[in-house]
């Protein structure tokens, strides 16, 4: 190795001072989460990091609020529907997609991931509205179709991503064999995008878990999701409660990482 | 013509969502913004700009248009700053390593925006970590009220938006051919030089698709601002789901919520313009 590129590391341009700098940005990603859920474990009244003893009292607390657990029952249903409304729909649009040529292929793309571009706040300003108008305004399925929309691109990119791998000559060998469309879909194609569907199933779901502002909009009468009677919660009582709550929450999004690395790998996912 | 081929009607479903569910309300908005406030309904029959005018005739609301989209500014750049180093650190690691350095970034990513101001409310209490370790390095020297402050919400959003930046900077690393560096540190280039002429034009079509979509959301932060920012000060978003739920005023927050979005594209439109010649650079 001549001198001019071993004194010259691009490789490894750690030092000291950077590797302090990177462990000092993952702490600041870190956390928020690791404290939350440090915090919901302490034995004292208060919210607080680090926590005063062990105990599960506030998960106890947390399945005894009838509104925080039916928050929770809502969001776990509602997310339910948008991943399975959100797969099947992504499914057909990326087969679709596939189909499209050239230019208008990149317009096909960014339409489908517009409720993702677009800020949660327009689309729900607009919802708002636009429910009232056809009468759904205030109900469940109003907010049910609010987060089926938001979740949609998820569930796309991740099914499109998957199709994008199978090779256009597995169809046309099937469909030489005699195979209906239905029949290769379901016994050629089906199995090999399995994972990526699911990765797409599975953000639709955390995606929808997640919602606020769209979910504060459309709110049904007498119908809260998780998210929204936590800040209910926060706002008003902030007890430790809150961090069993959000605790709870956190585990769903780190399963949901776990699972999406053992389906197709974080590298290839994001 | 590619028009006969019957896949394409599989597209109808995931059209007519986004169309019937979205084009259509955000155009319904348009129109609302220019009805007469309702006595009994949300929103009246006749159409009037006074909305509009008494927006734009208010220094008040030109305060929070302009702390909104400053506030996003700041947001965007230190999201930029904080995500550029991570994003270096990613594009160098492989195997087991890279496999937790994602796991970091997806993990608050998948973790709803409630769920991490939250945690936020518990670092900067009075008595929480974040004091402590100011009050242990010696620089302050007795606890600061951070609850409640624009700093806070500054520190909370971009938090939220740091991965946004991280995934596309990453990937436009990752795609940079070692080739390039190598050749011109072997004729000469010092590792300033090789990063400033090389690898950060290089990852601007990373940069660029990151900041622009996190200046967008960081403008219309809705969550952030409501549980952190507390009574005093207003930002664009809160004052519109104040007009919509709080005074039922739908045509004044529709009008207030479209003169948020046009300013966002003005800002957007000037930050292409200015940085034209980067991405050109780019290319090259």
């Amino acid at each position: 190795m001549s001198d001019a590129t071993s004194t010259f590391s691009y490789q490894r341009p750690v030092g000291l001072t950077f590797g302090v700098l990177i462990v000092v940005l993952y702490v600041f990603l870190m956390a928020p989460l690791v404290m939350i859920i440090g915090a919901s474990f302490t034995e004292s009244l208060m919210i607080e990091f680090p926590p005063k003893g062990l105990s599960m009292q506030w998960y106890v607390e947390f399945f005894n609020r009838q509104d925080l657990v039916d928050g929770l029952l809502m969001s776990l249903r509602i997310g339910a529907i948008t991943a399975i409304v959100t797969t099947a729909v992504a499914v057909m649009a990326a087969m679709a997609g596939q189909v499209i040529s050239g230019r208008l292929s990149g317009w096909f793309q960014l339409g489908m991931t517009l409720p993702l571009l677009v800020p949660e706040l327009l689309t729900a300003v607009g919802l708002l509205f636009f429910l009232y108008k056809i009468e759904l305004g205030r109900t469940v399925i109003g907010l049910q179709m609010g987060h089926i929309l938001m979740s949609f691109p998820y569930a796309y990119v991740s099914i499109a991503a998957a199709l994008r791998q199978v090779p256009g000559s597995l169809e046309e060998a099937s469909a030489s064999l005699g195979a209906t469309g239905w029949q290769t879909f379901r016994l050629v194609i089906l199995p090999l995008i399995m994972p990526g569907l699911a990765m797409g199933a599975i953000f639709a779901f955390i995606n929808s878990f997640d919602l606020y502002t769209i979910s504060l909009l459309l709110k049904p009468l007498g119908g809260n999701t998780l998210p929204l009677a936590l800040f209910d919660f926060l706002t008003y009582e902030f007890k430790p409660t809150a961090a069993a709550a959000a605790t709870l929450s956190i585990l769903l999004s780190i399963g949901g990482v776990a699972l999406v690395q053992k389906l197709v790998g974080l590298q290839r996912a994001f | 013509m590619t028009l006969r081929n019957p896949k394409l009607w599989l597209a109808v479903p995931a059209i007519a969502l986004i169309f019937v569910f979205m084009i259509l309300p955000i155009t319904n908005m348009i129109e609302m913004s220019f009805r007469t406030p309702g006595t009994t309904e949300p929103f009246g029959e006749e159409f009037t700009t006074m909305h509009y005018d008494r927006i734009l005739g208010d220094g008040y609301y030109w305060g929070v248009l302009f702390r909104s989209l400053f506030t996003a500014g700041v947001v965007t750049l230190l999201c930029l700053v904080v995500s550029y180093p991570i994003a270096w650190h990613m594009s160098k690691a492989k195997g087991l390593k890279a496999v937790f350095l994602y796991a970091c970034i997806a993990s608050p990513l998948m973790t709803g925006v409630l769920v991490r101001n939250f945690g936020w409310m518990i670092v900067a209490a009075l008595n929480g970590p974040l004091n402590d370790v100011l009050l242990g390095l010696g620089i302050i020297e007795r606890p600061l009220r951070l609850l409640f402050t624009q700093g806070l919400v500054i520190l909370a959003l971009v938090h939220v938006f740091v991965p946004f930046m991280v995934l596309p900077i990453n990937n436009a690393l990752r795609n940079i051919n070692p080739s390039l560096i190598e050749a011109s540190a072997s004729m000469g280039a010092n590792r300033r030089e090789v990063f400033r002429d090389i690898i950060l034009p290089l990852s601007f079509p990373g940069i660029y698709p990151g900041m622009i979509l996190v200046y967008v959301l960081a403008v219309a932060a809705y969550v952030t601002p409501a549980l952190l920012g507390g009574q005093m000060v207003s930002y664009m978003p809160t004052l519109i789901i104040g007009e919509l739920t709080g005074t039922f005023q739908w045509p004044f927050g529709s009008a207030l919520a479209i003169v948020l979005s046009v300013s966002t594209i003005l800002v957007v439109a000037l930050f292409t313009a200015l940085t034209a010649k980067l991405m050109e650079r780019s290319k090259a």
